[in-house]
């Protein structure tokens, strides 16, 4: 078998501040997984095995944002170790829903959860791999896809360019048939702004995408907001964007809105310190 | 509005409709129908008539529909759904067939249709129109869709007129409806107690004889005229001003308006996706992991997606603005040129399922409205989008002896086999490959081929030079597909299409004087008509060819440059940057054109190269006097299928892959060189 003559590619699977979800999405593959192992040599997977390795690694998957001072660390280490870098779940992409945190006083947070905040070393912000180091590939998702995951292994074996569509969520909703959920439904929906991948799952079952692939290629915000603005609140309508991408480029503006409108409203975190700046 | 009648109308009692559908079961069809599922009328399979949405209505305005049950007795008592009839007659998702690879080995195996008998029960005088201009696209052409063909051919149309409409109706305006017409085998209208239904074709006929209803009455017959006439009466204030439209659009081409609707479209797709006439596709692969069987499947795509218009170098429409003049114009201005119809329908689905309600009236009122003056575009409007006559696809003067007529167009791919894969520069090189499909040999100067690696997305590649039984690509290694080509080794196979589109038309230039301006790789295209002059070099006057790289090491074929020099033909070679060992001149191509003058001399020009650049020489030549029905232009642009059914390398009224690539720089008009179309 060819699989068997050409060398494995030396797959890592790490994470930094993460669920564990989307590492979890690979052995969701199944009945993938042997014929993959045949391909791809796995030297790093902790949710798999408990051999260790120190790279050097063909391809790593990363997820989870980098959120302590030991991350940074260790994504730019490994980073050094890797031939293709490929972030994989909106931690990873954009910070994850621990990045609503960047709008807060991280301190004080820290202070209000924690009996001795001290213990915990943590960054200020939380924030995307790639605002650290150089990604070469990112699977959006939270968690991502699994048939993503298998077209980006497929296309790194054949060669070919990864079929990763940057399209909205609203051209798979209409292929599958959906009905649209916020034209019919009136639902806030934010299929139009999403990037498509997760194949539409959220409006197949009748309710709206909250956008957990993050922004598509010209995600144009301020219209799909004002839109939703006249029937909904502005908090409202910010509150969507405040999710697992809240700190992607184009939800930031309405997303950090709704951290400082919760944050202003709300008694209980700033209890502890002088957290409310809006 | 009086309806037109074969054979006089008849009366079908409601509580006999599951007649009707019996009598279509029995025909062994499945009928598709609508249905109120998930807030919305949608078409599905319809077993009986009790299937039937009895009661329901709709409601609808920019950016939203609503369905409200009403004290109604009627089962057809809305008007268009969110779904058109393309999703039966072009699915959303068709497989086309399998490529897989075995070694050096390659098979293409294309799927046959193999569609289901259907019947579209409640077709809307609009949906008719966009079946038919459907037919006009898909299968009208040089290439037609068999899968469209076969499911098209399947499907039994009854009609529904409409007696009511909605906000977002405006069929009146487009002459598509409410009447229906043309392009049905049963017609019915709904009566409170039941259905006037008349036969539009034999089957109709046929199935009207096995119903054999009683005529319908004086009474009947009059309330059907009335309700069909009370609700064209109802869209009287919300149509668009289709009278001389398309030319309004494209003299509009710089509107601010673009810009200020661009600030509210999301780029989403979804008017497209609704369309019932939008038909842009692309084709993906599934492939096992080690890319041995690769499944090909073609997919509704939109040219509002960011990768619809996106080349290796380059994003031909990037910006949003770009994208919905290209749908707009496309929709109602080009798509009267290139179909001989209007591309919409009224059905205002594009208005309705908009999540931000963007009515496409109230754009076109806005950037396209009437003349001031009745009779106004003032002066003859340039020559836009429009092909010249006599242009031939095929050349006289041929480097294939054996032309006599094209090949026809064809959408599978047959093997070939590699000879060499040779360096040319640094990121170029050359792949010399054997078609098995003689065919493929015919190749006049200009055109290209599709170059199909199993797993990968076929790649246009024109044809360099045919000689000896095989075909010679010069080929940028610029994307995973063409860096894949730099490791076939000699014997190895890949799969060709071809030949396709138009090339230089060499006829042109016979007698005359030759100028062939080629900027980097876009010497490429034009070696063949070099070869083809040079083949009969007393048959054209003087010959120069002005060719321009970047660096001397990114020229193309420089042994031959000198040869070419010899036999006959004037190489004057500019390079934009240069070394020491570099004696020759340093600039842009167009400063050996600015010494010339070809005024009074009936010149030919044939140029390739990156657009900025043919501009400039397109310019320099016209200084210099050759005039722009003479002057030849190869466009790139993103291509994925090759026989113009995808819709990728639209523009303007042309799909580059058909019709071009090669086009008389007074064809494409002041589409030539314009940013974002």
């Amino acid at each position: 078998m060819e699989a068997e003559i050409t060398p494995r590619p030396r797959v890592g699977v790490v994470k930094l501040a993460s669920c564990d979800g989307c590492q979890l999405t690979l052995l969701d593959l199944e009945e993938q997984l042997l014929p993959l192992t045949e391909r791809f040599e796995l030297i790093e997977f902790p949710e798999a095995t408990s051999r260790r390795s120190s790279g050097p690694y063909d391809v790593l998957l990363v997820e989870g944002s980098v959120s302590t001072p030991e991350q940074l660390e260790e994504i730019v280490h490994l980073r050094g170790q890797t031939r293709l870098l490929v972030t994989i779940g909106a931690c990873a992409n954009a910070g994850g829903i621990q990045a609503l945190r960047n709008w807060a006083d991280e301190p004080a947070w820290r202070a209000a959860v924690y009996p001795t905040p001290d213990y915990v070393a943590s960054l200020a912000t939380s924030t995307p791999v790639a605002e650290h180091v150089q990604v070469d590939a990112e699977l959006r998702g939270c968690p991502i896809d699994p048939r993503q995951l298998l077209e980006l292994l497929t296309a790194l074996r054949i060669g070919r360019r990864p079929q990763l569509d940057g399209e909205s969520v609203c051209l798979e909703c209409k292929r599958r048939g959906n009905v649209c959920v916020l034209v019919a439904g009136g639902q806030p929906c934010l299929g139009p702004l999403t990037q498509t991948g997760c194949g539409a799952i959220c409006p197949a079952y009748g309710r709206a995408c909250y956008a957990c692939f993050g922004p598509r290629e010209q995600a144009n915000v301020p219209s799909l907001h004002g839109w939703l603005g006249k029937e909904l609140p502005q908090v409202q309508v910010d509150r969507l964007f405040a999710g697992f991408n809240a700190w992607s480029t184009p939800f930031r503006d309405p997303a950090e809105r709704a951290v400082r409108h919760a944050h202003g409203n709300a008694a209980e975190p700033d209890a502890a310190g002088s957290g409310a700046d809006a | 509005m009086v309806i037109a009648a074969a054979s006089s109308p008849a009366f079908l009692p409601r509580g006999e409709l599951d007649r009707l559908l019996d009598l279509l079961h029995d025909d062994g069809r499945t009928v598709i129908g609508p249905m109120a599922r998930d807030g919305a009328i949608v078409y599905d399979e319809i077993r009986s008539a009790a299937d039937l949405p009895v009661g329901w209505t709709d409601e609808q305005a920019p950016g939203r529909y609503r369905l409200r049950q009403v004290d109604s007795p009627r089962q057809f008592n809305f008007t268009v759904g969110p779904q058109g009839w393309k999703r039966f007659t072009q699915p959303p998702r068709v497989p086309l067939g399998t490529a897989t690879r075995d070694g050096v080995k390659v098979e293409f195996e294309t799927a046959t249709p193999e569609p289901r008998r259907l019947a579209f029960l409640g077709v809307r005088a609009c949906e008719i129109a966009a079946l038919l201009v459907q037919d006009r696209v898909l299968a009208a052409g040089p290439f037609a869709d068999d899968d469209f063909r076969a499911r098209r051919a399947n499907a039994l149309v009854v009609a529904m007129q409409c007696t009511r409409a909605v906000s977002t109706c405006f069929c009146t305006s487009m002459g598509t409806g409410p009447e229906v017409t043309d392009g049905y085998d049963l017609a019915l209208t709904e009566l409170d107690d039941g259905f006037v239904i008349k036969a539009g074709s034999q089957e109709g006929e046929r199935l009207l004889g096995k119903l054999a209803p009683g005529k319908a009455d004086e009474a009947q017959q009059a309330s059907v005229a009335d309700g069909v006439a009370a609700c064209r009466a109802s869209m009287a204030d919300q149509g668009v001003a289709a009278e001389g439209l398309p030319a309004r659009l494209m003299d509009r081409l710089d509107n601010p308006r673009w810009m200020e609707v661009a600030d509210r479209c999301l780029a989403c797709a979804n008017c497209t996706m609704v369309c019932p006439t939008c038909f842009c596709t692309s084709v993906g692969n599934v492939s096992d992991l080690d890319g041995a069987i690769n499944h090909t499947e073609r997919r509704w795509d939109s040219c509002f997606n960011g990768d619809f218009a996106r080349v290796a170098g380059g994003n031909f429409r990037p910006r949003r603005q770009d994208r919905y003049r290209q749908w707009l114009t496309h929709k109602f201005a080009t798509w009267h040129e290139q179909f001989g119809t209007s591309g919409c329908v009224g059905c205002g689905r594009c208005i309705a399922w908009c999540p931000v309600g963007i009515d496409v009236r109230e754009e076109l009122a806005a950037i396209a409205p009437p003349y001031e003056e009745p009779a106004a575009p003032p002066t003859p409007a340039p020559i836009r989008g429009a092909m010249l006559d006599g242009l031939s696809p095929l050349p006289m003067v041929s480097y294939s002896p054996a032309v006599s007529q094209p090949a026809p167009l064809r959408a599978d791919s047959s093997v070939a086999t590699v000879r060499a894969v040779a360096p040319e520069t640094a990121d170029t090189f050359m792949l010399w490959i054997e078609p098995r499909d003689a065919a493929l040999l015919q190749a006049s100067p200009g055109q290209f081929v599709m170059v199909d690696q199993p797993g990968f997305s076929p790649v246009p590649i024109s044809i360099s030079r045919v000689a000896d039984g095989a075909l010679w690509l010069t080929v940028r290694a610029a994307g995973a597909a063409t860096q894949a080509f730099t490791s076939l080794e000699p014997g190895a196979q890949v799969g060709l299409r071809g030949p396709l589109g138009r090339g230089w038309p060499i006829d042109r230039a016979l007698g005359r004087d030759v100028v062939i301006v080629a900027g980097g790789i876009g010497l490429a295209p034009l070696r063949p008509t070099i070869d083809a002059v040079l083949a009969q070099r007393d048959r054209f006057g003087q010959v120069l060819l002005a060719y321009g790289a970047r660096t001397p090491g990114d020229r193309l074929y420089l042994k031959e440059l000198d040869a070419w020099a010899n036999a006959g033909v004037e190489v004057a070679q500019i390079v934009d940057r240069a070394g020491p060992e570099w004696l020759g001149q340093v600039g842009v191509v167009t400063q050996v054109l600015d010494r010339r003058d070809w005024h009074g001399r009936d010149a030919v020009a044939f140029v390739c190269g990156p657009e900025r650049m043919m501009q400039a020489t397109v310019s320099a030549l016209r200084t210099a006097g050759i005039t722009r029905r003479r002057i030849f232009v190869s466009m790139e642009r993103h291509m994925d299928c090759g026989i113009g059914i995808c819709g990728h390398c639209q523009i303007g009224p042309f799909f580059v892959c058909r019709d071009g690539p090669v086009f008389a720089v007074a064809e494409l008009g002041d589409l030539f060189g314009r940013e974002g179309v």
